[in-house]
């Protein structure tokens, strides 16, 4: 079947599966940020927004996306030229292996566009279901609040 | 996901196209809506998706100190709406912050989590002690309280039938929800909720409902009775407790004991029937 959506501000006309996975038809359509971990919507590694709520990649099928927005990290920033949001995380130090990356990034961006003053702990609930084995998640929440002190400093772009 | 069976998929355009796709599927159909159960572990038989989250189903009304909330509403949409906030002293906003995490409260239904009902879930213990209504159309419309749908075949109902709003009635009182997991978001190892109605330092009325027993959330009439007619205080929290620990039905299960279970649910009693006192007084 033909489906249409919005990938990251750019419209999408692809043919899918009924059946195929949401993280499939991204990986397919090169948004390779987005991970398969658990693959039971348990681990967080496949977070993508959906008309700006992240959600669980892994646990959609493709055809649910039909006249939606999509975002993956692919559409925040790029290698040259990064989100505040991003070069947060890179200046606390919040990333290492970098897997849980993408999804920890897109939770936070969800949070940041609700509130731009969070507290440690809202920070906290909303990377709650994403998994992070390397950093300890303490550099995570920094990271967070950094990025929210710089978009209340009006530097967010 | 093993959806390699999934042969079509359809966006239903009201309720009544669902049901009619659902019908013409011969139980090779499921209805989608947030697909949090259904995609993680979906039926061998299921070759056809239903998507219903289209269908005009996502509201939540304030009705009468009441809520009237639609099927297919996100749990984070109920979490953040204004009505619910409010409603019997902001027990949903409090049972709905404990459901999973926030990217699966994002796309989990209120309906799909009265639909599937797991019995160390949350949400089935907190709408049996509020006395929740479910609504439905099938081959004809239907209404029944939830606690008297989860006594009965409310599977094989909702096989063919379509669940369309849980209607919750007005309070005048509050309630409070007490929880253990191993973590906050984690499945329940047991939950209770609790409500109280008070005048003149005497309790009105009560509702007291205990899940992950580890069965269903179901309510205690008789842990409701010993508290009727009695004056609030510390005391009387104690003594329901006591009671719940030695009548209470519990059972083992790979992640908790029976005699663990028992134990428990006379303090989550004590501690849900004493925040909510408090709440009902202020």
């Amino acid at each position: 079947m033909r489906i249409s959506f919005d990938l990251n501000g750019v419209s999408q006309h692809v043919d899918v599966e009924p059946g195929e996975p949401l993280i499939s038809l991204l990986r397919r359509l090169g948004m390779k940020s987005v991970k398969e971990g658990c693959d039971t919507g348990d681990c967080g590694a496949c977070t993508v927004l959906l008309d700006g709520r992240a959600v669980r990649s892994c646990l959609m099928v493709a055809p649910q996306v039909q006249g939606r927005r999509v975002l993956t990290v692919e559409g925040l920033g790029t290698v040259d030229d990064l989100h505040p949001l991003q070069r947060a995380f890179l200046q606390s130090g919040a990333v290492q292996c970098g897997f849980c990356t993408p999804g920890m990034v897109l939770v936070a961006y969800e949070l940041l566009l609700r509130t731009d003053d969070p507290t440690a702990d809202e920070v906290r609930e909303a990377i709650s279901g994403n998994l992070c084995r390397c950093t300890g998640y303490v550099k995570i929440v920094d990271a967070v609040l950094l990025a929210a002190r710089w978009k209340r400093e009006g530097r967010w772009r | 996901m093993c959806l390699q069976r999934i042969r079509r998929f359809h966006f239903a355009r009201d309720p009544e196209e669902a049901l009619s796709l659902l019908d013409a599927y011969g139980g090779r159909g499921a209805l989608l809506a947030g697909g949090v159960d259904l995609l993680r572990m979906p039926p061998r038989t299921v070759e056809g998706l239903i998507d219903i989250t289209r269908i005009g189903l996502s509201y939540v009304w304030g009705a009468q100190g009441g809520l009237v909330i639609g099927a297919t509403t996100t749990l984070t949409d109920v979490l953040l709406s204004r009505e619910a906030a409010v409603y019997a002293g902001g027990i949903l906003a409090e049972v709905l912050r404990q459901v999973a995490v926030p990217p699966l409260r994002n796309m989990a239904t209120l309906g799909g989590a009265v639909v599937s009902a797991h019995p160390w879930a949350d949400i089935p213990t907190a709408l049996v002690a509020l006395g929740a209504e479910a609504r439905w159309r099938g081959e004809k419309e239907g209404r029944a309280p939830l606690e008297e749908l989860y006594r009965g075949a409310f599977r094989g109902l909702f096989r063919t039938a379509l669940l369309t709003e849980i209607v919750l009635p007005p309070w005048d009182g509050a309630f409070a929800y007490a929880k253990i997991g191993r973590s906050q978001y984690d499945i329940a190892l047991l939950n209770a909720c609790c409500g109280v109605g008070i005048a003149d330092g005497t309790v009105v009325w009560a509702r007291v409902a205990v899940g992950a027993r580890p069965w269903r959330g179901e309510r205690l009439p008789w842990a409701e009775e010993a508290l009727v007619g009695r004056k609030t205080n510390p005391a009387l929290w104690d003594e329901v407790a006591r009671l719940v620990e030695n009548r209470i039905e519990v059972g083992d299960d790979r992640r908790a004991s029976g005699a663990w279970r028992r134990k428990v649910a006379g303090v989550l009693v004590r501690r849900a029937l004493a925040q909510a006192a408090e709440r009902a007084a202020r």
